[in-house]
């Protein structure tokens, strides 16, 4: 065999551009790799049966990536429902964790443990894990209907007044949460003044299924009281203003505050920028006595309650 | 590029013309193919509104011109959409006026977005040509197709919109200014094509300082070697140099901006007029005195007859500029000025308002041009990269390096033009227009820099091919080209009714896009797609929410034949049979509003591209309760 010379630099040069061929063939062949592992609308069908089939109450169910939410809703959203799809952060109350995964994503609330099951249906990849999360006793929101509103008008109290006629309204980019038929109408000239549930989109887009609470203005506060509510250990309550008017970071905060049988248990201030913000209250106050449960209530106030489109979620739980 | 092969030497002729002819012809019959099924985008509603007005302007015209000239006439037909000037909504119009009298189209839509077709068709042409001045014809060629085939410039060649024939025109000036510099007939070409370019669209007003810049290389160019010495030699090429964009500046400001800003300097408007003769007379006698034998040469006629005379034409041709010109343009400038940011989602991020991060256009370049396509360019400008230094830094970093004998400086001229779109996209007070059409006019010229490089790689296939004789060395291009081009043919062809949802590869596709967390879509055009899905739901017609939609398009497609003209669109979300989501990150708001209106997060069907969601359809449950239980 003849002794190797080093390529003269035309033929470096010459070999340089044709490299430029091997891109050409990486590009296409990669194409079509990309188009092989499309995952088919079957697929996802097939994965949604093997979760229904061991599917119990209790049970989440998320997507990872979350762009492909849309997909498993189509095929399990009978089975998601509003509460769960439009849940507050985290899993309490979730006894099982299902995940449908494509393209090897997790979800964040999937936790470091190994999962109990892990199973390939096609090019997804279903997990289950045991979560070992708090009880939840009470939903607020679920329980707007039979709270009681009143809102504070020339320093007095006034019941706010149960709707239930009529349809929803609203919808649209840039309208802002759906009003809900029905719903406690606080101030019928001020039409933003209601108490009810809706979905709002908070600052990072993600859905909450939510009591709405616009504050009224100055010292005057919108109150909601719920009779016999289970208090269990703990409160959570998470906030935010609708997304489109919190990203401007333009205008001042709400008062938050949660009284338990009249005896505030916690404040929170939700300024912009602050995004779905919580706060956990103990319900082992004195004012509760012994009773296992009381009454709750929720008052908002703003000084200047410009765009001050505050929806707030709220459970009671308790160590399983 | 040697003395011989330079722009002026390099001879293009009526054979070129025919290629050029034969690509924009294939080039639009393949767009109107294509474009069948293709729904309507929220922009082309706007512009097909605003050309079924003009049209009543032109019918006007055609009836009794002396009542079409009125102020009166003016401001009913053409106040529609008049933050954008009328030349190509103008021509709109004249395509639909053409197609009710003549029946030329086999779908309604296709009559306004012919002209989008045809200056996609023009573009190939000129591309072509100017690759062929310039690098060759073999590079022309292959620019033109490479053009021809990034996803997102098909899908947007397509559209009776501004981004593709704006595109023509910014070229055109490019052409005209750049022939001008060694040939003085084109310097009407120049002046006449930036009037068209401005009354095309606004990012014509960009061009004057990028080819300015340019002139500056030019200029230099010129006064090198030259014998003048001492102060009036300096002074002359100072004034060279900056007198043009002082000259513009100056009337700019004072025939332009002082009427329409209230400023203390209300009657100098005068000083506007004057500028451009001072400034020729400034250099005549400083070139007098400094013995410069040619003075002229130092002058960019192309230029200064571009920046005279497209105003005038701009404001000639758009009849809404005729009355209270300079409150009429402040309106105008004021729009694009203060232009709303759109949302756009970036890695996750959904910017609504600046600064996106200065990444964002060059990164959206690489997920959605061919990979192939950028890396020739980037080989390509590698390999041109002496022609575009100075040469007081060419003596330097390659002191065996030949300066090119390129008088027009196109290399520079090339570089300018495909950066600038960028770096104006990049800059962070630049308000958020979202979409990559808005640096569109940089293509060209990435697709010619591919252009100069698969030159070269055929040189370098020929240069390793064994002695097989002739003719296989004569297909060496073909089969060169056809690999090259095999992966923008086949992505552009996959992304037909999804062009602003697709990423190329080096995204990792659609799919790898989504993870990433880029901008899925945005116009609502992707409505299309679902007609069919619809027209089988509703068989007796019913009510859709069309989220981002608008109803122009909507009606388009029933005009088309793809929609019942039973289904019908309506604003509101509680009360319609269906509504859908256009799967962009801020629309989620709507998805949200459906869930709480109709108590469901199910959506009966959902649109996907490369199994990533474009667009979910909602069934409201009043009406799935209404239906037999047979359906």
């Amino acid at each position: 065999m003849a002794a190797d010379k080093p390529p003269s630099p035309s033929r470096k040069r010459s070999a340089a551009w044709l490299a430029l061929l091997a891109i050409a063939a990486v590009e296409l062949v990669g194409h079509y790799v990309i188009q092989a592992r499309v995952i088919a609308a079957d697929d996802w069908a097939a994965a949604a049966a093997r979760v229904r089939s061991e599917w119990r109450e209790g049970d989440l169910i998320v997507a990872a990536p979350e762009w492909t939410d849309p997909l498993l809703r189509r095929e399990l959203g009978d089975v998601i429902g509003l509460s769960m799809a439009g849940r507050d952060d985290g899993v309490d109350g979730y006894e099982r964790l299902w995940t449908i995964s494509a393209r090897g994503h997790l979800p964040p609330e999937a936790p470091e443990a190994e999962p109990e099951l892990d199973e390939e249906v096609g090019p997804l990849r279903i997990l289950r894990w045991r979560l070992d999360s708090p009880r939840v006793l009470y939903r607020f929101v679920d329980h707007v209907r039979d709270a009681r509103a009143t809102i504070d008008l020339g320093g007095q109290a006034r019941p706010c007044t149960w709707q239930s006629q009529g349809r929803p309204r609203g919808g649209g980019l840039g309208a802002g949460p759906v009003v809900p038929a029905e719903r406690h109408v606080c101030d019928p000239r001020r039409s933003w003044l209601w108490v009810g549930e809706t979905v709002q989109d908070d600052l990072h887009l993600q859905p909450r299924r939510c009591v709405w609470q616009h504050p009224a203005g100055g010292e005057d506060g919108i109150r909601v009281t719920f009779p016999s509510v289970p208090l269990g250990e703990e409160l959570v309550l998470g906030g935010d203003y609708y997304y489109e008017h919190e990203r401007n970071l333009e205008h001042g905060p709400t008062q938050v505050s949660v009284s338990l049988n009249g005896e505030v248990i916690a404040e929170m201030t939700h300024r912009d920028g602050d995004g779905w913000k919580r706060l956990v209250a103990s319900t082992q106050v004195p004012a509760r006595g012994e009773a296992r449960a009381g009454e709750v209530t929720v008052e908002v106030r703003a000084q200047d309650p410009t765009l001050r489109t505050f929806c707030w979620s709220a459970y009671t739980r308790e160590a399983r | 590029m040697s003395a011989a092969e330079s722009p002026a030497g390099r001879a293009v002729g009526w054979r070129d013309h025919a290629v050029g002819l034969a690509l924009a012809v294939a080039y639009v019959a393949v767009l109107l193919a294509s474009s069948v099924g293709l729904g309507m985008s929220r922009d082309e509603g706007f512009y097909v509104d605003a050309a079924n007005r003009y049209a009543g302007w032109f019918e006007q015209l055609g009836e009794d011109s002396s009542v079409a000239f009125t102020r009166e006439s003016v401001d009913s037909f053409w106040n529609v959409n008049h933050e954008h000037p009328s030349l190509v909504k103008g021509l709109f119009a004249l395509s639909h006026l053409a197609q009710q009298k003549w029946e030329l189209f086999e779908l309604p839509s296709m009559s306004y977005r012919f002209v989008g077709m045809l200056s996609g068709g023009l573009l190939l042409w000129l591309i072509y040509v100017f690759g062929a001045r310039a690098f060759g014809r073999g590079a022309g060629a292959f620019a033109a197709l490479a053009f021809a085939l990034m996803p997102r410039v098909y899908y947007h060649s397509q559209l009776d919109c501004f981004d593709v024939p704006i595109v023509l025109m910014m070229t055109l000036v490019a052409y005209c200014y750049w022939r001008s510099l060694t040939d003085w007939r084109w310097v009407a070409a120049a002046a006449l094509a930036y009037g068209l370019c401005l009354e095309t669209k606004h990012n014509a007003w960009t061009l004057p300082a990028i080819l300015w810049v340019h002139w500056v290389f030019v200029a230099l160019g010129r006064a090198r070697g030259a014998s003048s010495q001492g102060w009036a030699w300096r002074a002359f090429l100072t004034v060279a140099i900056v007198g043009p964009l002082l000259a513009f500046g100056v009337a700019l400001f004072t025939l332009v901006l002082v009427p329409v800003i209230p400023l203390p300097l209300i009657n100098v408007w005068w000083v506007g007029l004057i500028a451009f003769p001072v400034y020729l007379g400034a250099l005549y006698l400083l070139g007098r005195r400094a013995g410069v034998a040619d003075w002229r040469r130092f002058v960019p006629t192309g230029w200064v007859a571009m920046v005279i005379v497209g105003p005038l034409i701009f404001v000639a041709l758009w009849p809404w500029m005729w009355f209270d010109t300079a409150m009429r343009f402040r309106e105008y400038a004021a729009f694009h000025l203060n232009h709303a940011h759109y949302n756009m989602a970036y890695f996750g991020v959904n910017y609504f308002r600046p600064p996106l991060p200065i990444s964002y256009p060059w990164v959206m370049t690489l997920f959605t041009v061919p990979l192939v396509t950028l890396a020739l360019a980037v080989a390509g400008l590698g390999a041109r990269v002496k022609a575009i230094a100075p040469p007081a830094w060419l003596a330097k970093l390659w002191p065996s390096a030949e300066p090119e004998a390129d008088e027009a400086r196109t290399d520079v001229l090339f570089v300018g033009l495909l950066l600038a779109p960028l770096v104006v996209i990049s800059m962070p007070w630049t308000p958020i227009f979202g979409g990559t059409k808005h640096w569109f006019s940089a293509y060209p010229f990435v697709a010619l820099y591919a252009g100069f490089a698969f030159a070269r790689v055929v040189q370098a296939a020929r240069e390793r091919l064994p002695d097989v004789g002739a003719w296989p060395r004569r297909l060496v291009p073909v089969l060169v080209a056809g690999l090259l081009l095999a992966a923008p043919l086949v992505e552009t062809a996959h992304s037909r009714f999804f062009g602003l949802s697709h990423y190329t590869f080096a995204a990792g596709g659609v799919p790898g896009a989504a993870d990433y967390g880029m901008n899925r879509q945005f116009w609502g055009f992707t409505t299309g797609s679902l007609a069919g899905w619809f027209n089988e739901q509703m068989p007796d017609g019913g009510t859709v929410y069309p989220c981002d939609t608008t109803w122009t398009a909507w009606r388009m497609l029933q005009q088309d034949g793809l929609l019942d003209e039973r289904i019908r669109p309506v604003g509101d979300l509680p009360t319609a049979d269906y509504a859908i989501v256009h799967h962009e990150h801020h629309f989620v708001e709507v998805d949200y509003q459906i869930w709480a209106a109709w108590g469901s997060v199910q959506p009966v069907h959902v649109l996907t591209y490369d199994g990533v969601p474009i667009v979910s359809v909602y069934e409201n449950p009043r009406r799935a309760r209404a239906q037999p239980p047979s359906r």
